[in-house]
C-alpha cells in the first residue's frame, strides 16, 4: 500500500495536478488560455479513443469484453440511483439538483481513467484496452437516469422534448469524439495507428500533465470561490467515490477481469465526470446549480481519486486477485 | 450633418451552451440581427464564475438592436429564462444610422 502510495506521488502526471492546485491556493497568476485547454481535452479524448480502438482490433471481442461492456452499462443506469438517494437524504439537496448530481456520479471522468491508466500501468497492472470502450459506453446512461430521476419532480425543462433532449446527450462532442475514434481505431487497426502513432503518443504524456496542472488550477479555484457546496455535500463527494470505487472492482473480479481491468472498471465507477455531463446538463437540466455539481465533481471528488483513490483501488482489486479471484 | 434614429439595443448575458434559446427568441420576435460577443469573468449573486470551455460553463453576451416594440415583445419572452436560467438582460436607447435596418 506504501509503495503504491509513493509511485502515485512520483507520477509527474499527478504532480503536475499537485502543482497546479499549489498554484491556484497561493494565487499565481499561472493561467492555460481556454482554447489551448480545450484543445487539449480534444485531443486526449481522440489519443485515448484510438488507443482503445486498436486494442480491441489486436485482441478481438470475446466474452470478457462483453461482460465488462455489460457490467459498465448497468453500472451507469444503477450508480445514479444509489447517489440520488444518498444526495436526497444526507445531502439534504432538492430533487433537481439531486438529479444532476446524480448523473455526473454515475458517469465517468476521461482524465482520471486516463491517469489511473498510467498509474496502473506504473504499477504493472495494465487495463485491458477494451476498458476504453467501457468507459464510453458508461458516460450516457447516467446521464439519462439523472435526468429521469431530476424530470420525476416536473422539470421547468419540459419546454425541451425528449427527442430534442436524446438528441443533445448522444451527439454531446465528448461521447461522439471518443466514439468516433475508438471506431477509427478499431477499423485502422495497429497498421492504420502507425501512420498517426507519432502525434497521438509521443505528445500523450506531456499534453496530459499540462492538462492536469490546468484541472489543477481550476479544480483550487473553484474550491475557493465555492459558496453552495455544504460540508454534508463535501463528504458525499469522498463517500461516494469510495464505495463505487470499491463496488466496481469487486464487480470486475466477479465477472473475470484481471487486477488492472477491475482496477480500471472501480475507477470508471468511482469517477464523477465534469466535461460531458455538466454540458449535457446545462442544456437538458438548466435549472440544476452548476457550482453544485460541478465542484462535487471536479474541486473534490477529481482530486480525491486522482491522489488517494486509484491508489485504493488499485490496492484493493490487487488483494482480491491475490485472494483467489481471477489473475492476469 | 447625419440623420440618426433612436432604437433600443439589448444585452443578454447568456451561457454559451444556451445561446440558441437566446437568438431563437429574437429569431421569433422578428428582430433581424444579433452578435455574440465572448466574455472571460465575472461575479454575481452566485459568486465568481470563470470562462471553462472545457466543462461548458462559458458565457456570452449576446446582442442585438430593435425597434422598441420588438425590443420589448423580445424581453418578455426572455423574462421566464432570466429567473430559471440566471440570465441578464438590460436595455437602453442608442442612436443608430439607417434606422431601416432596425425596424
Amino acid at each position: 500500500m506504501f509503495e503504491t502510495a509513493i509511485q502515485t506521488f512520483t507520477s509527474p502526471v499527478v504532480l503536475f495536478f499537485v502543482l497546479g492546485l499549489f498554484a491556484a491556493y497561493v494565487r499565481s497568476d499561472l493561467a492555460i488560455p481556454e482554447p489551448i485547454a480545450k484543445a487539449m481535452s480534444l485531443y486526449l479524448m481522440a489519443a485515448i479513443g484510438l488507443k482503445g480502438g486498436v486494442a480491441v482490433a489486436k485482441s478481438g471481442i470475446d466474452g470478457t469484453v462483453i461482460a465488462a461492456l455489460a457490467a459498465g452499462i448497468v453500472a451507469g443506469f444503477v450508480l445514479p440511483l444509489f447517489a440520488y438517494v444518498v444526495l436526497k437524504s444526507f445531502g439534504k439537496l432538492d430533487r433537481i439538483n439531486s438529479g444532476a448530481v446524480a448523473a455526473h456520479y454515475g458517469s465517468i471522468s476521461v482524465v482520471t481513467f486516463v491517469t489511473a491508466g498510467e498509474i496502473l500501468t506504473g504499477q504493472g497492472r495494465e487495463p485491458g484496452g477494451f476498458m476504453v470502450a467501457v468507459m464510453a459506453a458508461m458516460e450516457a446512461p447516467a446521464i439519462l437516469s439523472g435526468l429521469m430521476l431530476a424530470r420525476g419532480a416536473g422539470s421547468k425543462s419540459g419546454t425541451q422534448s425528449t427527442g430534442e433532449m436524446l438528441h443533445e446527450v448522444f451527439t454531446n462532442s465528448s461521447i461522439v469524439l471518443l466514439l468516433g475514434a475508438f471506431a477509427i481505431g478499431m477499423l485502422g487497426g495497429a497498421q492504420g495507428f502507425a501512420e498517426v502513432s507519432p502525434f497521438f503518443e509521443a505528445g500523450f504524456k506531456g499534453v496530459l500533465c499540462i492538462f492536469l496542472l490546468d484541472m489543477g488550477l481550476i479544480a483550487a479555484r473553484r474550491m475557493m470561490d465555492s459558496r453552495a457546496v455544504t460540508w454534508r455535500l463535501g463528504v458525499i463527494a469522498i463517500f461516494l467515490p469510495i464505495v463505487n470505487g470499491a463496488a466496481g472492482t469487486a464487480l470486475g473480479i466477479g465477472i473475470g477481469l484481471d487486477a488492472g481491468s477491475a482496477a480500471a472498471l472501480g475507477v470508471l465507477c468511482a469517477s464523477a465526470s465534469y466535461i460531458a455531463v455538466p454540458a449535457a446538463m446545462r442544456l437538458a437540466l438548466p435549472e440544476a446549480d452548476p457550482g453544485i455539481y460541478l465542484t462535487m465533481s471536479l474541486s473534490i471528488t477529481f482530486p480525491f481519486n486522482v491522489l488517494i483513490n486509484i491508489g485504493l483501488i488499485s490496492a484493493f482489486a490487487a488483494m482480491l486477485t491475490g485472494a483467489g479471484g481471477a489473475t492476469p | 450633418m447625419i440623420e440618426t434614429v433612436i432604437r433600443k439595443r439589448i444585452e443578454i448575458l447568456a451561457d454559451k451552451a444556451l445561446q440558441k434559446r437566446v437568438t431563437d427568441a429574437i429569431d421569433r420576435a422578428g428582430i433581424t440581427g444579433w452578435t455574440i460577443v465572448p466574455v472571460t469573468s465575472g461575479r454575481g449573486r452566485e459568486g465568481h464564475w470563470r470562462e471553462e470551455s472545457v466543462m461548458g460553463t462559458d458565457k456570452v453576451f449576446v446582442l442585438t438592436i430593435a425597434a422598441e416594440d420588438k425590443a420589448m415583445a423580445l424581453a418578455e419572452e426572455l423574462a421566464p429564462m432570466l429567473t430559471d436560467l440566471g440570465f441578464i438582460l438590460s436595455m437602453w436607447d442608442v442612436q443608430v444610422i439607417r434606422g431601416e435596418r432596425f425596424d
